[in-house]
């Protein structure tokens, strides 16, 4: 779900932007989080990007880093700063990479609209309550931790 | 290709299955809709509309739906093509296709071109669409590796396959409530609602001789698929079978 939702905001964005991405073209980029069992491929073609969590092809470029560097990449953090403090781990093109951090910086994702389409607005409005202030939080695992400990041990409050 | 073939449970000659699961939707499409949303509880509905989140399709694309039957997913990629777009629905049942035109022009759709054909010999050039989907149409299909062998020719590279069928849930207690839904309630809703219980028999039989998620994958990676993967619905009763031609 997640891997379509990322898919979906992506390829919104390049069309509402008109963003011309055959400098990606062909290119097939590994993205993986080292302290969560999440990795996706972006595959670049036909003038938009698919998003697989089928990761078993070949990558053209191999990203590895940890969930609060994306945070911080996603936030702005400049990815050759990041590069130099050893934060990530880029195996191919720096400069492909780079233009796939430079678009996922601009994706906005309305999680509740997106995710509404499937589960209907009541669920969605109140998954995406939980992941804006997994978002806003400076620690954002103890939040969440927070949260589900609070959602378990008082639900009726949970609002 | 061998000389036999199934249609549901039953063996029967290779140049017969056509005919005889044109006899099943000929019998079934004017309550086609009714009985989706009947069997599946409205689920269909959902697992349409996954499957349209998946394509990727935009503005200006070329799709053809295969089997689109009552032009569900036709309608919902014609909404994303706009008027750049062009839209294929196709079928090699010319009941059903007309009674997706029926709903297409109730439904205030325009632009969509209407093709009999069949998924085994489509008549369109190499390289033509951006998007190719068939749900729940494969299993009716008598040589599947061919019909998705054209599908991949008739797919841009980096065109995307969809693929929307029954499938195997792995979920013990779910597989046991479906064989008997299946077997059971289906043909004899199938008998109340639409006056046809073999129909739905061969239904319920037709998805247990479908090839299973992984082997499903495997023919799309065979046909020339640089990319395949599958999303289970509903605990793997329905799969999305995803290939992108790289």
């Amino acid at each position: 779900m997640q891997s379509i939702i990322l898919q979906s905001a992506l390829n919104h964005l390049l069309e509402v932007h008109q963003i011309d991405i055959r400098p990606l073209e062909g290119k097939t980029v590994h993205f993986s989080l080292q302290d969560f069992p999440i990795e996706v491929n972006f595959i670049c073609t036909n003038a938009r990007i698919f998003v697989t969590t089928d990761t078993t092809t070949h990558a053209d470029v191999d990203i590895k880093l940890k969930s609060n560097v994306f945070l911080q990449l996603m936030q702005g953090e400049d990815l050759t700063e990041l590069l130099r403090q050893d934060k990530i781990i880029i195996h191919g093109d720096v400069k492909t990479t780079q233009l796939l951090v430079d678009l996922l910086q601009q994706v906005e994702f309305d999680f509740e609209e997106e995710l509404s389409k499937f589960t209907g607005d009541i669920v969605a409005h109140q998954v995406g309550r939980i992941a804006t202030k997994f978002k806003s939080s400076d620690n954002p695992l103890a939040a969440i931790k927070d949260k589900i400990t609070h959602f378990l041990i008082a639900p009726k409050r949970f609002h | 290709m061998k000389n036999t073939t199934h249609f549901g449970f039953k063996e029967v000659a290779t140049q017969d299955k056509q005919s005889m699961v044109r006899g099943v939707f000929d019998s079934v499409a004017n309550q086609y809709d009714l009985m989706n949303d009947v069997l599946s509880f409205g689920a269909h509905r959902l697992w349409k509309h996954y499957t349209i989140a998946t394509s990727n399709v935009k503005a200006g694309d070329k799709v053809l739906d295969i089997a689109g039957g009552t032009g569900d997913l036709a309608r919902a990629f014609a909404m994303k093509v706009g008027a750049t777009g062009q839209v294929v629905l196709s079928d090699i049942n010319a009941a059903m296709l007309s009674e997706g035109r029926k709903n297409l022009i109730n439904k205030g759709v325009s632009g969509v071109q209407f093709v009999q054909l069949s998924g085994e010999q489509i008549p369109f050039a190499d390289n033509t669409f951006d998007c190719v989907s068939i749900a729940f149409g494969l299993r009716n299909v008598t040589d599947k590796d061919q019909c998705i062998g054209e599908m991949y020719r008739v797919l841009k590279p980096g065109g995307c396959l969809l693929i929307l069928e029954f499938s195997k849930t792995d979920i013990a207690l779910l597989e046991k409530f479906y064989d008997f839904y299946s077997f059971n309630v289906m043909p004899q809703l199938g008998k109340i609602i639409a006056n046809d219980e073999q129909s739905y028999q061969y239904l319920a039989e037709s998805i247990r001789k479908h090839p299973d998620q992984e082997t499903l994958k495997q023919m799309v990676l065979d046909a020339g698929f640089g990319i395949c993967e599958y999303h289970n619905l509903s605990g793997g009763i329905v799969a999305l079978h995803k290939g992108i031609k790289v």
